[in-house]
């Protein structure tokens, strides 16, 4: 199961449901290295769901979520024929199917029960078997990342902020690099001194979060998360929450980054960002991907009804 | 006037005085102390344990029963051994359980003080355990997602992040669950240990008159109790002062 793409998260079939509510409806994307991709949308509309379903602070009901190659989420068997027809449902409405083929071949039969299975989503993990059982735990075992391994390469910058309440500003940002990535409290120090002076609050250092502006917070929010030396950052919706005044700082930080090459994705009300600095802006509406572009493309030549009408609202 | 007065002093001297009995009065005292400190200890111990169980199995498992496996059985099994706890310790009478601990379960030891320790502990987990379990599901859930975010796990964002912030919400309650024990372990005497309680009551049988004895007792617990609940109100505000 090695996929050759270069992608540094891949997204296939993502579902997301909570109770009846069904939030996300199939995304499939790629986000390659380099990359800044734009999330926009009406509030409600899946952006929060969908960005933290790449870091499994929401599982996925369906799909899969790939991190340069390895296996974010459980397996999703209805993304892998080969499991499906593994399955005792296959098998048990495969002979039945066969013994009323009317002529069809095995092929035609096979490729319609996959896509009925699918569609209705009959399997059940408990009955389905022990060859599709042991399918399920070699793709599983040959590809997965685990999960806090996974999160230590993706970065995630809240809306609120989120900082330790309980740590000075110094302590928030070298927790992690000392506990996981094992550094010495001097190396860890050192790198937040450094990233501290990058965003101009050295002198924050000893501070403790409910001391900062908002705006503040938020810049030490996002080096807390650089300190890790992520592959990825997510954004969500990073200046919602703050006065207007403090919103240039932080996208400022966030240009800046871009700049140096970090892939981002990030989810925002900001079109000027968008535009500015995005590489790629998709709409995401109703629970699926309405359409994605470059923002020159995609503001100029907005094609859905959809996304005219919500540009027509936000710009 | 003076013959009330010279009554006073005589009975005084009686129940105090006479045959050093006050130091009764201070043993058992010490003995109260220490029962009804070691066992907040003990109780805050267990808590600690039982509420990260219960809110870990709150919080994961419905996830975590998705994935089936022999991790999420041992959870739902402890998480059932928790609530099994809880149901007998707060459904039975605190004097019940002592006895039982004394008569029953620890018969052969002659170590009162310690078996009272572990009983009141284990009664005053089952409520600390509700305590912490409230103080960790009032610490902003972002803050928890802040921390696995980052690559912590579970146990590490507890640790590290949660249960911090828990303890500063919930210490002082904590303080109040040690006044509350300093009260409670004034049943210790049905089983012959002899705290503040026994000690007055001990002074009774020896001098046969109840009220100096026992209105001394009542005096040492309100006084202990005023000046403790009134440092914890002096904790409260200042950790409501400081945002950290
Ligand atoms: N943890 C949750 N439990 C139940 N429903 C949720 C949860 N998180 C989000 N939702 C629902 O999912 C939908 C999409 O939410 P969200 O992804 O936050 O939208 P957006 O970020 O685009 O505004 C909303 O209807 C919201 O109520
Ligand atoms: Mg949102």
């Amino acid at each position: 199961m090695t996929t050759e793409k270069k992608a540094l998260i891949k997204v296939d079939g993502l579902y997301k449901y909570f109770g009846s509510n069904r939030v996300l409806k199939g995304i499939s994307t790629e986000i390659d290295a380099g990359e800044v991709v734009v999330v926009i949308g009406p509030s409600g509309s899946g952006k929060s769901t969908f960005l933290r379903c790449l870091n499994l602070l929401e599982e996925p009901t369906y799909g899969e979520v790939w991190l340069e190659n390895k296996l974010v989420t459980p397996v999703d068997p209805y993304l892998h024929p080969d499991v499906i027809e593994l399955s005792k449902t296959y098998q048990s409405l495969f002979a039945s199917e066969k013994a009323k083929s009317n002529g069809r071949t095995d092929e035609e039969i096979k490729a319609g029960l996959i896509a009925k299975i699918k569609a209705e989503d009959l399997l059940n993990e408990k009955h389905e078997g022990r060859a599709y059982k042991s399918l399920m735990k070699k793709i599983y075992s040959e590809n997965y990342i685990n999960v806090n391994l996974a999160r230590q390469k993706i970065g995630m910058v809240f809306q609120q902020f989120n900082l330790f309440a309980n740590l000075s500003i110094i302590d928030n940002i070298t927790l992690a690099p000392m506990k996981l990535l094992k550094l010495r409290r001097s190396e860890a120090e050192q790198r937040a001194k450094t990233l501290l002076e990058r965003i101009g609050l050295a002198d924050k250092a000893q501070a403790y979060p409910s001391q900062l502006s908002g705006g503040q917070k938020q810049r030490i929010a996002i080096v807390r998360a650089l300190a890790m030396n992520p592959d990825v950052m997510l954004f969500d919706e990073p200046t919602s929450a703050l006065d207007p005044e403090m919103v240039g700082e932080v996208l400022e930080v966030m240009k800046e980054l871009a700049k140096e090459g970090m892939t981002m994705v990030v989810v925002t009300h900001e079109m000027g960002f968008a535009r500015e600095v995005g590489t790629r802006v998709v709409f995401i509406d109703e629970g699926v991907i309405q359409e994605e572009n470059t923002p020159v493309e995609f503001f100029s030549n907005p094609e859905s009804p959809r996304l005219r009408d919500f540009l027509s609202k936000v710009l | 006037m003076k013959d009330w007065f010279a009554d006073i002093s005589a009975q005084f001297k009686l129940n105090f005085i006479d045959g050093n009995r006050w130091q009764w009065l201070v043993e058992g005292f010490r003995t109260t102390l220490i029962i009804a400190f070691f066992a907040t200890i003990l109780g805050i111990l267990i808590g600690v344990l039982i509420a990260t169980i219960r809110s870990t199995y709150d919080k994961t498992g419905e996830s975590l029963k998705k994935r089936g496996g022999i991790g999420v059985k041992i959870f739902g099994i402890a998480d059932r051994i928790c609530k099994l706890y809880l149901t007998v310790i707060r459904g039975t009478p605190m004097v019940v359980q002592l006895l039982i601990m004394y008569f029953i379960i620890f018969k052969s030891s002659t170590r009162g003080t310690l078996v009272a320790i572990i009983s009141f502990g284990i009664n005053s987990g089952a409520y600390v355990a509700e305590i912490f379990r409230g103080g960790i599901m009032s610490v902003d859930n972002g803050q928890f997602e802040a921390g696995r975010s980052l690559g912590f796990n579970y146990i590490q964002t507890m640790i590290y992040i949660v249960i911090p912030q828990m303890f500063k919400i919930v210490l002082p309650t904590l303080c109040n669950e040690f006044i509350v024990l300093l009260k409670e372990t004034s049943v210790a005497g049905y089983v012959g240990i002899r705290d503040l309680t026994k000690a007055g009551d001990l002074i009774r049988g020896r001098t046969f008159s109840a009220f100096m004895p026992l209105i001394a007792v009542a005096l040492i617990y309100l006084v202990v109790v005023i000046i403790l609940t009134k440092l914890v109100g002096i904790l409260e505000r200042r950790l409501r002062r400081s945002d950290h």
